[in-house]
């Protein structure tokens, strides 16, 4: 779990192109919206197509990734359940 | 405002080609929606409302031959500009006199999709490479018909032609022109139907706006263009007004690059300027077309705002996108068409498809009603929160103001007293600083692959995240401008970008050319609309105001300094933040010179990021803010679509004399001569004839030719008159070379064959 992590907060700060992060600086129980990171909508949608880019997971309503994307650790957790790759 | 005479009108969509199809299918709930036909994608999943004829077909309709280099919104907006001109008994004779404005955000990207590899590994298709942007599809469809006397483009994504719409109006208050055709047109295109997908706002099944169940937008395609009108030109031609343009109102709702906000502020600005611009009261509208994308976002916000404006007596209200799916780009001038046609004919457009009332959201027109109607609102909002509303009426309403009203209305001066308060660059590497008058920059590589991190003084990583380095360098710019201007805020912020975030653009579709349909990326389709720019400055800076973006070619700084200019004429503005932007990448830089687009010869292809602040003589003598010290005064400025000697001539005349000026008391003429052997002779020979032995100045040489270098030469003309001498390095001539100090600089911006531009600073 705590390699899918590291991982994770590799692939998003690649993703999102959070220039200056390193995965240390991203806490994986902190929120990643709003108080926390301060992603938006925009950085959601580009969750869903690292989920489905990397692991082979289909999100077909944005709204699911309210639940799913609270924090890094709810991520991989959600990751490791129904990931097809 | 006198409302502005409505005298043709011509419209191509979904559901039909020319007005009497249109009108029949409005009247008889006819939708154009359905299964995916002409484009080709791999995205069948999705209704399209498309315009139901083949390139080929729209080709011949037109007269057009087969191997003719031309683009589907080119040909859409040809069917619908026909009709206009037709309607309003224009004549190819008179188009001299007539000024065209086109909003487009696509252009050509119908082509470069299907051609994208070919631009970059070989020769095949490589005439396409000139159509590809906005400026020149409008220029493609303007010469089908002839010669008009002013064109430009408006990029503002879905609200580009209600802003072309506002354009051509402010040019006929300002006493520029009698006859203005304004509208927009676009096609769908693999690129945007693609990108819509990646934000997760396309509805698989016919779109319902307004509606409990609403699950995003449908794509639809078409143009159409109005003929807009003086009254006393009408007069003279014996025409009639279809309708009236009776106000209009631009505003930012400078909450998010997609997203509108949740109270719909913008929206509710606009809606609220149209109405105080014509003297309306809300209780007196009797429809609003409503921008209605059918997007869970847009419905909301719309709703809100037309709840805080009209409060319990919000007005029956329709989204005619149903009928046509989004038509982006030329959505306001179709939806303005359909208006007067309700107008005209007496009926409330009914809302398609709509069955549940959602939470908190209007109720729509269900049926297609008759009903006499005065006074209707039509809106169209842009991503950024580019939100424009327009307002027409019938013919009879126009008020006759007494002699008493009129004469109370001062008009304002011919020639806006204006300061250039500040103007900042950033060049290639160069941080925002004044060192190119010392040590010109000389460089191998004329555009940059990193910038100086001198923006990360005005953006946090966090807000960086997105933005390619156009953007950085625009907001950085943007606020060092405004710091250094005094200013607390600005009324209008306008800008100009040739080809807008090539670097997103090339990204989405290299992604869409060598990875296919799937997993593409939202933030490189959001960030490859042109407006981006200018909607990113206002809500970094917080600013609500009008918010417009030109992307025409080489006269895209020009056509906003223009907009501008009327403004401040027309009174509307005090202060303005102008900005030229365009960035290049390796990949372009290679297609856009195999296309003959630019780097010929020596002609360095460089980057653009200036911004100027502007204000009027209010701000600065008449005490307001007294401290403020501008860099020179912007005494004159005029735009000329395909120039002949004469009208140069007449241009630079009137120029100098509204100003009060005479050539003798111009010390220089700063050039755009960029390397290009053609051109550059074309500059000496014609200078020659409109300067005599001026000297003559360029600066493209050190800073690189760009869309926007014209707002980089307006930048260099302010610092030689603020510091009171000219670099060496600027003179075009060595015999000319001179430590004279400049009071009074021309900048002649000859951009290409067919646009140029006339600005007069003094210190």
């Amino acid at each position: 779990m705590d390699e899918l992590i590291y991982t994770l907060k590799q692939q998003i700060i690649e993703a999102l192109n959070l220039e200056d992060m390193k995965p240390e600086d991203i806490d994986e129980n902190a929120s990643l919206f709003g108080e926390g990171l301060g992603l938006d909508s925009i950085d959601a949608l580009e969750l869903i197509v690292l989920m489905e880019k990397n692991y082979g997971i289909k999100l077909k309503d944005p709204s699911q990734g309210k639940e799913i994307f609270k924090s890094v650790a709810v991520m991989a957790d959600f990751i490791q359940k129904n990931r097809t790759k | 405002m006198k409302p502005i005479l409505i005298t043709g009108t011509g419209v191509v969509s979904a559901i039909g080609l020319g007005k009497t199809e249109t009108l029949e299918a409005l009247l008889n709930g006819r939708s154009g929606v359905g299964p995916l036909q002409y484009l080709k994608t791999g995205h069948k999943e999705f209704p399209v409302g498309e315009v139901k004829l083949t390139d080929a077909e729209m080709r011949a309709r037109l007269g057009i031959a087969d191997d003719a280099i031309t683009t589907r919104t080119a040909l859409m907006g040809m069917l619908a500009l026909e009709e206009a001109l037709q309607d309003a008994g224009l004549t190819p004779d008179m188009l001299p006199n007539v000024g065209f404005i086109s909003g487009t955000t696509v252009g050509g990207m119908d082509m470069s999709e299907q051609f994208y590899l070919d631009y970059i590994n070989s020769e095949v298709h490589k005439e396409y490479i000139a159509a590809h942007d906005c400026g020149s599809c409008t220029e493609m469809t303007a010469q089908h018909f002839g010669k008009f006397a002013f064109v430009t483009t408006l990029s503002t994504a879905c609200s580009s032609a209600a802003n072309a719409i506002i354009l051509g109006a402010n040019m006929i208050r300002c006493g520029k022109a009698d006859i203005v055709v304004v509208g927009g047109s676009e096609c769908i295109t693999k690129f945007h139907l693609n990108g819509f997908n990646s934000l997760m706002i396309l509805d698989t099944d016919p779109c319902r706006p307004f509606d409990a169940t609403r699950n995003g937008l449908n794509l639809g395609e078409g143009a159409a263009y109005l003929v807009l009108e003086s009254e006393e030109s009408a007069q003279r031609r014996g025409v009639k007004a279809q309708a009236l343009l009776s106000g209009y109102g631009n505003a930012c709702d400078a909450y998010h690059q997609t997203a509108s906000s949740p109270d719909g502020e913008g929206a509710y600005r606009a809606m609220k300027e149209a109405l105080e611009l014509a003297e309306i009261q809300p209780f007196e509208i009797d429809y609003i077309n409503a921008h209605g994308t059918g997007t869970p976002n847009n419905d909301v916000s719309e709703s809100q705002a037309m709840k805080r404006l009209f409060r319990e007596n919000v007005p029956p209200v329709s989204s005619t996108k149903p009928f046509t799916g989004h038509t982006t780009s030329a959505s306001g001038s179709i939806e303005a068409v359909f208006c007067i046609l309700a107008l005209q004919h007496g009926f409330l457009p009914v809302n398609l498809n709509w069955s549940q009332p959602m939470e908190d959201g209007i109720v729509p027109v269900s049926q297609a009603t008759k009903k006499e109607l005065k006074h209707v609102l039509c809106n169209a909002f842009g991503f950024g929160g580019n939100d424009s509303s327009l307002l027409l009426s019938r013919p009879e309403t126009a008020k006759h103001k007494t002699r008493d009203e009129v004469l109370s209305r001062v008009p304002r001066p011919e020639v806006p007293c204006l300061y250039v308060l500040s103007a900042k660059q950033i060049s290639l590497q160069q941080p925002l600083s004044e060192k190119w008058m010392q040590e010109p920059i000389m460089y191998d590589t004329p555009f940059a692959r990193s910038i100086d991190p001198s923006f990360k003084n005005y953006i946090s990583p966090i807000e960086a995240r997105r933005m390619g380095k156009i953007l950085k360098r625009a907001v950085a710019t943007s606020k060092e401008a405004l710091k250094t201007s005094g200013l607390d805020t600005v009324d209008a912020i306008i800008t100009g970008t040739g080809y807008g975030c090539i670097e997103n653009t090339e990204f989405f579709l290299d992604a869409l050319s060598n990875d296919g349909e799937q997993l593409l990326k939202p933030t490189y389709f959001m960030q490859s609309t042109h407006n981006t720019i200018s909607s990113l400055v206002a809500i970094q800076t917080k600013n609500h105001s009008y918010n417009v973006t030109y992307a025409h070619k080489g006269i895209s700084f020009d056509s906003a300094l223009q907009d501008a200019w009327w403004q401040f004429q027309l009174g509307k503005i005090d202060s303005a933040l102008v900005g030229g932007h365009d960035e290049m990448t390796e990949t372009f830089y290679h297609i856009l010179k195999k296309g003959g687009v630019m780097g010929k010869d020596e002609e360095r292809c460089g980057e653009a990021a200036v911004s100027v602040v502007l204000s009027t003589s209010r701000h600065c003598e008449e005490g307001s803010h007294p401290e403020l010290q501008p860099l020179c005064k912007l005494s004159g400025f005029h735009m000329l679509h395909q120039p002949t000697m004469n009208t140069l001539m007449d241009a630079v005349a009137t120029m100098l004399q509204s100003a009060g000026k005479s050539l003798a008391d111009v010390d220089f003429i700063l050039t755009g001569m960029s390397g290009d052997h053609n051109n550059d002779a074309a500059y000496l020979q014609e200078t020659k004839t409109l300067f005599g032995d001026k000297p003559l100045l360029q600066y493209k040489h050190l800073f690189g030719e760009s869309f926007t270098s014209s707002g980089i030469g307006l930048y260099v003309a302010a610092q030689c008159l603020k510091k009171g001498r000219v670099p060496t390095s600027l003179f075009v001539k060595p015999d000319e070379v001179s430590d004279k100090q400049p009071k009074c600089i021309l900048l002649y911006n000859r951009s290409d064959r067919k646009n140029c531009s006339l600005t007069l600073l003094e210190d």
